[in-house]
């Protein structure tokens, strides 16, 4: 069954062919039934493949095909099926067919429905390709183009100038780290002779035969796992990256559940988990890894606790949980940041698209203008409340089960910095996210205009809500002792990860009582603050205004930045636009003159007389002969 | 070098060729030019039939000193020509034009001089049969298809002449 | 008579075709009427012939293609001769002249 494996992105790319070739006008019904259908294949097809994998590495199988030959370098392109590939396709599959079903409601009406479906499909395509190819060549092209569809659908609604330029944003960021990730996997093609393969790859770095030039194994492992997790930074939002996900919610609620939570940002941790045996042979790459994901984390559920907008809250919760998976992974717990994934994706999803929801009910994204939807939108509100608990790590949701796992692995490992870090934002996360739960759902309505219509959606929103609610309450116990780490050990399995095993993690019952109770500690917080009316919030805001201020203007990164990058960017644009006006276009200007005022001269020549013209040719003619007959000998 | 029959005739013929041809680059009466191009085409059907092509000489009597040149004096009538052509003069073109063409026969001239050319040949080419058969042979075993174009060729010239010529009404 | 040892020289028949063709070129270079013009363009096509009748009898593989090629040759210049001289009706329509250094109109 495993061999069918290479059926499951053709589903999806199916799809979009059949949108691309049956135009706009196509029906809604017929574009999401077609979609929901296509990848619900993909869906099934991907949980068979998930189950069939044998336990022993040698089970996972690597299909490749010849694409092209550069000098003596072979470049493949092909399917590798691993067993955290497996997973990734279960991953992905299942929430798009959520999200695919979800957004037949929330997109219903719009002008371009099927146009939103294509866009859909061809990212399910792309990312379920990026997951299973065999060499970085291959998963780059892959990794621009979600990064394509990422801006296509950022700015789906592109006649909204936030939309349009967040788009722009979105893509120019990444960019940064996309150009990290090509300089070290040139290097890395480099450094093997001549291999984009990764199990090559992996060889010459555990053999230590890398090598470029002066760069001996080690500085180059460094450098090269450097500049990959630059790709990563970029594309899973971490900080000093992290702008552009925020910006990102401007596109449609499903896109930012589908894309800029469970699946596309993700990629930037399944490329440090996929490359892992490069990392664990560099210490330092390892270490920034860590630190960079710890303090993203903190940072990013800093800038959380006081956002008005409902999506960029949850848009700041997925920076900050990405962070945790980075952090797994870069204090070598590898399953541990995988499994944080695979729970992630569903509770976050789910949050989004129970956001998505609530926007749909009120048409509005302010958390201030809401309150009290919680008797309106009942499904919704415990679907949230769910993905919340989740979020926050409370026991026996699925969140717990991972976010405590990182934080127990930290703590054991001596790391006890990262281990505060990852606390703290633990605790902000618990926060915030209920400040968001009880701002919407609890209380009175502070706009009543808004919300006295408000209602739930049709069953093709309800549905995935309520499955995803229920994943992301039980997808913790894929992992729990009871049935021995059942995902640890089946990730394990994968040649690649047999090494990074070698720190189990053992449960500590204080350990977990103690972030149990921080979280819970959070959501009294919250409880406090915002479960009543009152004007504690406002009081504190004015106490540390400059906190307040600080954390409100998400650490003044966007100005920096636009002070520092862009303004840079410009005097350099500035500069070249005077180069190329008056340097370049001068030389073809003198260049072009020069052939007009020839051109004024000789056209006197052209004086329509037909015989003129051919005493002309009659005199080639004779110069023709001549020289053939003195120079090149004869005629003949 | 024997003075052989033909080769009186050939020197004769070649005179009367290019004094004919000369003649009409300087004669200024417009009939008499159509007379001496005349002779000039009945001139080349000669040497062709001195040559053994005696087909090919009788085409060329029939089409070229026949058809064409009654078209060109009908050419010449129709465009209400006058009788005499201007008087000749040493422009800039006309020097060149000369210069040229005198240059050019020279190398030629000097081209074919220097070659030394095969013997006279005895092959019979017309294998056994009479020349027209020959060519007729020829024709319709080899180069039929290129036959068949040639005809289409004249049924669209004679076609586009017709419409060419014919008075449209914008003009008049 | 059918076949004939040819006792004229090559050559000779070579310059008298390259002196008519010269002397066709200094037609079509000088005349000034268009018909004229037309005319001196047979000659040069005459002399073209006569090459090729020559080399059919005298070449270094003698046969009849030289002859056919010939007779195509007049009657592609039959059928040029035909369109020529209209044309030449149709200019004189269109200008009342048969000048060649009134059709001009591509001047600068």
């Amino acid at each position: 069954m495993t061999d069918w494996v290479w059926l499951v992105p053709l589903w999806p790319l199916a799809g979009y062919v059949f949108l691309l070739l049956s135009g706009r006008r196509t029906p809604e019904a017929v574009a999401a039934g077609v979609s929901v259908v296509l990848t619900g294949v993909s869906c099934v097809l991907s949980l068979v493949v998930f189950f069939q994998l044998g336990p022993e590495p040698a089970s996972g199988e690597t299909w490749l095909f010849h694409w092209l030959t550069i000098g003596s370098a072979r470049v493949d392109v092909g399917i590798s099926l691993t067993h955290l590939n497996a997973l990734m396709l279960v991953v992905v599959s299942l929430v798009s067919v959520l999200v695919l079903l979800f957004s037949r409601g929330y997109m219903r009406g719009d002008e371009r429905f099927s146009v939103f479906y294509q866009y859909l499909n061809l990212f399910v395509f792309s990312m379920l390709g990026l997951v299973i190819s065999p060499n970085l060549l291959q998963l780059y092209i892959f990794w621009e183009m979600v990064g394509l569809c990422s801006y296509l659908l950022v700015g789906f609604w592109y006649f909204k100038p936030e939309a349009a330029l967040a788009a722009k944003k979105s893509f120019i960021v990444t960019r940064i780290g996309d150009t990290g990730l090509f300089i070290g996997m040139v290097l890395l093609f480099l450094g093997t002779g001549g291999s984009f393969d990764f199990t090559a790859i992996f060889q010459a770095v555990s053999a230590h035969t890398l090598h470029l030039g002066w760069m001996g194994s080690q500085g180059l492992t460094t450098l090269a796992a450097l500049l990959v997790f630059l790709g990563a930074v970029g594309k899973s939002a971490q900080f000093p990256l992290h702008v552009w996900l925020p910006d990102a919610m401007e596109g449609p609620t499903p896109v930012s559940a589908l894309i800029h939570a469970a699946t596309m940002v993700a990629a930037g941790v399944y490329l440090v988990a996929r490359m892992f045996p490069l990392f664990q042979a560099s210490p330092p790459a390892l270490t920034t890894v860590a630190w960079i994901g710890g303090v993203t984390a903190l940072l990013a559920a800093l800038i959380g606790l006081t956002q008005r907008d409902i999506k960029r809250v949850i848009a700041y919760s997925t920076i900050s949980q990405l962070g945790y998976m980075m952090l797994a992974l870069g204090i070598g717990a590898y399953t541990l940041g995988v499994f944080h994934l695979f729970t992630h994706a569903f509770f976050k999803a789910l949050l989004f698209l129970a956001a998505g929801s609530v926007i749909h009910a009120v048409d509005t994204q302010d958390l201030f203008q809401m309150g009290g939807l919680g008797r309106k939108l009942p499904i919704t509100r415990w679907s949230f409340l769910a993905g919340a608990l989740a979020l926050a790590g409370i026991f026996p949701f699925s969140g717990f089960w991972s976010k405590d796992d990182i934080l127990t692995a930290a703590w054991q490992q001596g790391d006890t910095a990262l281990y505060w870090l990852g606390l703290a934002a633990a605790f902000c996360t618990a926060f915030y996210i209920f400040r968001v739960y009880f701002l919407v759902f609890t209380g009175q309505s502070r706009d009543e205009e808004r919300t006295r219509g408000a209602h739930e959606g049709s069953w093709v929103m309800t549905v995935p809500l309520v499955i995803l609610a229920v994943l992301a309450t039980l997808a913790g116990f894929v992992n729990t002792p009871w049935n021995g780490h059942a995902l640890e050990r089946y990730l394990e399995h994968d040649a690649t990860a047999s090494a990074a095993a070698a720190t189990p993690v053992h449960e500590s019952l204080p350990l977990m009582v103690f972030s149990v109770v921080v979280g819970l500690l959070g959501i009294g917080l919250a409880y406090l603050l915002y479960g009543r009316e009152s004007a504690a919030p406002a009081r504190l805001a004015e106490r540390f205004s400059i906190l307040h201020a600080v954390s409100f203007n998400k650490f003044y990164l966007d100005e920096v930045y636009y002070y520092t990058v862009v303004a840079a960017g410009k005097v350099v644009a500035r500069f070249v636009r005077a180069l190329d006006r008056y340097l370049i276009d001068g030389i073809i200007e003198v260049g072009a003159r020069l052939v007009g005022v020839l051109g004024l001269a000789l056209k006197y020549t052209q004086n329509g007389q037909v015989q003129a013209y051919g005493v002309i040719a009659a005199f080639g003619l004779v110069v023709v002969i001549v020289v053939a007959v003195l120079g090149v000998g004869g005629v003949l | 070098m024997s003075l052989h029959p033909a080769l009186i005739a050939f020197f004769i013929i070649a005179l009367a060729i290019l004094s004919a041809a000369i003649s009409f680059l300087t004669l200024r009466k417009v009939i008499y030019m159509a007379l001496a191009i005349g002779a000039v085409f009945i001139g080349c059907a000669a040497v062709y039939i001195l040559l053994g092509a005696p087909f090919v000489g009788i085409a060329q009597v029939l089409i070229y000193a026949g058809a064409i040149t009654i078209l060109i004096m009908f050419a010449i009538m129709l465009t209400n020509h006058e009788e005499m052509e201007p008087p000749f003069r040493w422009t800039l073109q006309n020097g060149a034009s000369a210069a040229f063409c005198v240059l050019l026969a020279a190398a030629l001239l000097w081209i074919i001089r220097s070659q030394a050319w095969p013997a006279q040949g005895g092959t019979d080419i017309n294998h056994g049969r009479s020349n027209p058969a020959a060519i007729g042979l020829e024709l319709f075993q080899h180069y039929t298809v290129a036959f068949e174009l040639v005809s289409l060729l004249l049924v669209v010239a004679l076609v586009g002449a017709v419409v060419l010529a014919q008075a449209r009404k914008e003009d008049e | 008579m059918d076949n004939p040892v040819v006792s004229v020289p090559t050559g000779s028949l070579l310059g008298l075709a390259a002196i008519l063709f010269c002397i066709g070129l200094y037609g079509v270079l000088t005349k000034r009427n268009l018909i004229m013009v037309l005319i001196s363009l047979e000659l040069m096509l005459n002399a073209v012939n006569i090459n090729l009748v020559a080399f059919s009898r005298l070449g270094v593989a003698p046969n009849l293609d030289g002859q056919v090629f010939a007779l195509f040759t007049i009657t592609v210049a039959a059928a040029e001769i035909a369109v020529g001289l209209a044309l030449v009706l149709a200019a004189f329509r269109l200008r009342k002249s048969t000048e060649v250094k009134d059709l001009n109109t591509e001047k600068y």
